[in-house]
């Protein structure tokens, strides 16, 4: 075979089979396009031209005993077809009916909104309503202004002379929320309790990890207040999915149960699989019923997409939004480019 | 290595579709720090206008912590734009690449998934470059939470119209897992209520025992027991309503009635096989009749040719040499004594079993044998004489001639299947509602043997102050004052020693030595947590840990970068254990009114070990 017919019989394959017959030869040959592809198998070529040869033919050989290629990898050479939703007959699903979206629909939309004035959720609304007859847990996806609604009960609290507690998890983020409150309420009405410092220890609005709290409460029970919990009018428990932490979980569960029957609490959590359970409970332990608020629309809409290592950008789902419910709705382009890099980055000889 | 994207490249494609900002989600600590190292080789720089920004907010938020002013990374970010931020940073950093973030100076930052739990730190876009996670030494898939979780920090809340979650395959990926985690519903969450020994003190102290349970019932995790009773419950009443039709018969439990008779059926068959008209005596000589052995009938002797059972109903049977010559075949009752004497004879396969000569020899032997021969001596076996006790109940059973015997037979196999499945299940609801208070009860045993705890279950005097100690290993701690360990211990001894009963990481690395008086304290400790490890998992009590706390507060002259060159751990790490240290320092400080001298040591060394960055942050 002369280096002509070699490059000939190579330019007639799939890039493909080119790129596993690159396996193991060139260095990052995913990166490269077809032509930049046949270039450097031939420049590898001259090392092992007998090797090389009957490599390639036993690919091409392999490729014409099957066909038609396994189903998660539709025909390479025509990614056109496959995107302009070709029926796939092993991933056929009613859905599929619509063609896939997109890029430049996927893309659309990128901006900032115009600045408008702030108007509460409904939700919001609603949460700060029901916290006037009872305990509230609000179950909302991150991002969708959990903050909004502690804010508003702690100044309502205060207005009516009663303290408040905010708890999280963290100490970085209790010092967040402090200098966040600070700005809201003024430094004199807000004060921080960690491990070792307190920082105006009297404030209507006291900022602390939830392990500070539960101490607080267990010293009231024992009978050594320190705290004015008589006034204290409101618990606010942030990241309260927190309840399910192996290690601190327990914390939650104890500030919970102690938590002075005079004082609501206010529970924010992200999107949680059973927050019905955590309200049921409340309104079994507590005296006032506790209301769930719970939703699961993103403020601001969410979409996934796909990166290629060589840089290539594909919607990963068929549709513009997040199809809840359907994992398997994937981008045929998507699925096609991923089947690639499984393909190429397994060790060969093993398939998938 | 299978490939990922370069993070310069990735960066850029996300630059040129206005993705940007971006959190870039990795594996690891390491691999945020090599995708900052990457850009280093860049010339891609930000316009100055830019930069000026970046240095902006970085100066007031170095006015506000001034540890990080002289930050490494700072050059970097200002140059192009991109920042990591990871546990192993110190806190005040993390916080002035929140700030950037923030004021939207940055187009990207490089996090490790601790991020998404951490703070409110939201992009554009997020880059998901992994579906698992390292907890606790092990890799695990992200749960749906998680993931969405992660996704969740695309999309700022009136900066953006819409959020991005970008997935990019790397070795870490499973696609699977991501695509479910974005399109699921997020897993129900469980309870995770441990009872700890200073819960326990705590609530004794603030109620009296009849009344915990009672408190016990309020938890989460006692509903969540509840819950799944109530499931068993439903299975149980549909058990009952099952088992209706095979209520009660001739007797009233019939079901276990009928089980106790068939077991004893199956028994009795058992216990005799074959031989149900073999008297014991019978079946112990029959042994004996070998060939050859002269055996005593009623009225006269013979000679044993061969012996066999019978065909049908395989009774013992000899075939006897009577005097005279005549052979006979009769049942082995018949022969009334055994003689211990055996005669020879040649054996045959055939009638008449033994050879023609020997018959002749046979008979004339047998003529001549004295009138008296000695009888041999055969035990019988006492157990057969006595039928097994449940054998003899059978008799008591009334369900053979019992009119719904056949009714029984036929149900029992369904019926008693039921009535199993009941017991199991009652047992397990009984089991779901006592298990807490059986976990707590436990506690109390434990405190009432070393005790914190009266046999009355008052709090002792020890149990008073034991419980304001309310953090992890509290036993190892309490159990440390009461030993005097700390006694004439250095602040530096006894910060050093709580930070190792603090730190939970093994991570490895490279530490400064320990001085002996602290491998001596630490040699005491570790023999006392080995004690105690029957009540209380021991923690690691990692000597190299203690020493970075030894260092820190033995000298009071040692700078953070000092400390920092001392060791490869990263400064994160060391904020957090120190950290951590001055939470378990303080709660020894507040011991002051029992343990003064300790109390004293402990707010020496409080006050030394904040200083720095440490002191910064409230």
């Amino acid at each position: 075979m002369t280096t002509e017919e070699l490059e000939r019989l190579l330019v007639e394959q799939p890039v493909e089979l080119l790129h596993r017959l690159a396996r193991g030869r060139v260095h990052r040959h995913f990166r490269a396009g077809k032509r930049r592809l046949i270039e450097l198998l031939l420049r590898h070529s001259a090392e092992n031209r007998q090797g090389f040869e009957s490599d390639l033919l036993a690919l091409i050989a392999d490729r014409q005993s099957h066909p038609v290629g396994p189903a998660a990898r539709p025909a390479v050479e025509r990614p056109r077809a496959a995107a302009h939703g070709r029926p796939h007959p092993a991933h056929h699903e009613p859905e599929h009916h619509e063609s896939p979206v997109a890029l430049g629909a996927w893309l659309e939309g990128i901006g900032v909104p115009p600045p408008q004035p702030f108007v509460p959720d409904p939700w919001q609304e609603e949460a700060l309503a029901k916290l006037q007859q009872g305990d509230v847990i609000v179950s909302v996806p991150t991002g969708s202004g959990k903050t909004y609604v502690a804010v508003e009960a702690a100044r309502r609290a205060m207005e009516e002379n009663r303290t408040v507690i905010y708890t999280s998890p963290l100490k970085a983020l209790s010092n967040t929320k402090y200098t966040e409150f600070c700005r809201i309420f003024g430094a004199e009405r807000v004060g921080i309790l960690t491990g070792d410092r307190r920082d105006n220890a009297q404030a209507p609005l006291l900022i602390m990890t939830t392990e500070i709290l539960r101490n607080l409460l267990y010293d009231a029970a024992g009978g050594e207040i320190d705290l004015r919990l008589d006034t204290l009018g409101l618990v606010i428990l942030d990241e309260s999915q927190y309840l399910a932490d192996p290690e601190r979980g327990v914390v939650w569960e104890e500030t919970i149960i102690f938590c002075p029957s005079q004082a609501r609490l206010l529970l924010l959590s992200a999107s949680i699989g059973n927050p019905h359970d955590i309200a049921d409970w409340l309104t079994s332990i507590r005296i006032t019923p506790c209301y769930l608020i719970k939703h699961s629309k993103r403020t601001v809409p969410l979409r996934a997409g796909y990166l290629h290592p060589d840089g290539k950008l594909t919607p990963l789902f068929r549709t513009v939004g997040i199809p809840h419910g359907h994992p398997n709705y994937l981008h045929p382009e998507a699925r096609r480019l991923f089947a690639r890099y499984e393909d190429e980055t397994m060790p060969s000889g093993r398939r998938r | 290595m299978p490939p990922s994207i370069h993070p310069v490249d990735l960066i850029e494609a996300l630059r040129q579709k206005h993705l940007t900002p971006a959190i870039v989600f990795l594996t690891s600590r390491r691999a945020c720090d090599e995708a900052m190292e990457s850009f280093d080789h860049t010339r891609s720089f930000l316009p100055p206008v830019r930069q000026e920004a970046i240095g902006t907010v970085l100066r007031q938020v170095i006015d506000q912590y001034p540890s990080i002013a002289e930050h490494p990374l700072i050059p970097t970010v200002q140059r192009i734009g991109v920042a990591a931020h990871h546990a192993g940073h110190l806190p005040s950093w993390k916080i002035a690449v929140e700030e950037l973030m923030r004021h939207g100076c940055l187009d990207a930052v490089f996090a490790t998934t601790t991020l998404a739990a951490g703070v409110d730190f939201p992009a554009r876009t997020v880059v998901i470059t992994q579906s698992s996670i390292r907890k606790a030494r092990d890799f695990t898939d992200l749960t749906i939470g998680e993931v969405q979780q992660v996704a969740g920090r695309a999309g700022r809340r009136g900066k953006d119209l819409v959020g991005f979650a970008i997935v990019t395959p790397s070795p870490y990926i499973d696609l699977g897992v991501i695509t479910k985690g974005l399109t699921g519903q997020p897993e129900a969450i469980n309870s995770q209520f441990v009872i700890s020994y200073p819960m326990v003190l705590n609530l004794l102290k603030a109620h009296p025992l009849d009344q915990m349970q009672a408190i016990l019932a309020k938890s989460f995790a006692q509903f969540q027991l509840n819950q799944r009773a109530e499931v068993l419950e439903r299975k149980l009443d549909e058990i009952h309503r099952q088992l209706e039709p095979y209520g009660p018969r001739v007797c009233t439990d019939w079901i276990s009635q009928w089980q106790l008779f068939d077991h004893v059926r199956r028994q009795r068959t058992h216990r005799t096989p074959m031989r149900r008209h073999e008297p014991p005596e019978v079946a112990a000589r029959f042994h004996f009749l070998t060939t050859g052995r002269v055996a005593g009938l009623s009225k006269s002797r013979g000679v044993v040719l061969r012996q066999y059972r019978s065909k049908g109903q395989k009774s013992p049977m000899v075939t006897l040499l009577r005097p005279g010559g005549a052979i006979t075949e009769c049942p082995a009752a018949i022969v009334t004594e055994v003689f211990d004497h055996v005669l020879d004879c040649v054996e045959a396969p055939v009638y008449p079993w033994c050879t023609p000569d020997s018959i002749e020899q046979l008979l004339r032997e047998l003529e001549e044998l004295p009138p008296r021969l000695p009888v041999l001596p055969i035990l019988v076996p006492k157990e057969e004489l006595i039928p097994d006790a449940i054998v003899q109940t059978l008799g008591d059973f009334s369900c053979p001639t019992c009119p719904s015997r056949s009714a029984c037979q036929k149900d029992h196999a369904h019926a008693s299947k039921l009535r199993q499945e009941q017991q199991r299940h009652t047992k397990a609801i009984q089991a779901l509602r006592t298990s807490l208070w059986h976990r707590f009860q436990e506690k109390i045993d434990a405190l009432q043997r070393f005790g914190y705890l009266s046999p009355t279950v008052q709090l002792t005097e020890t149990g008073e102050w034991a419980r304001l100690i309310r953090i992890d290993h509290s036993l190892l701690i309490t159990e440390l004052v009461r030993a005097e360990a700390f006694s004439g211990a250095s602040p530096a001894l006894l910060a050093a020693v709580m930070s190792s009963i603090a730190h939970d990481d093994d991570r490895p690395g490279a530490f400064p030595r320990i001085s002996p008086g602290l491998g001596s304290l630490l040699a005491q400790v570790r023999k006392l947590a080995e004690s105690l490890s029957p009540f209380e998992d021991p923690p690691l009590l990692r000597a190299d840990i203690a020493a970075i706390t030894e260092q820190w507060i033995g000298d009071p002259t040692l700078t953070w970068i000092g400390l920092c060159k001392k060791t490869t751990m990263a400064e994160g790490d060391i904020y957090r254990l120190l950290a951590r240290t001055l939470e378990f320092l303080s709660q020894l400080h507040g011991l002051r009114h029992t343990h003064p001298s300790l109390a004293e040591s402990a707010s020496q060394a409080i006050a030394t070990l904040r200083r720095g960055v440490l002191e910064e942050l409230p």
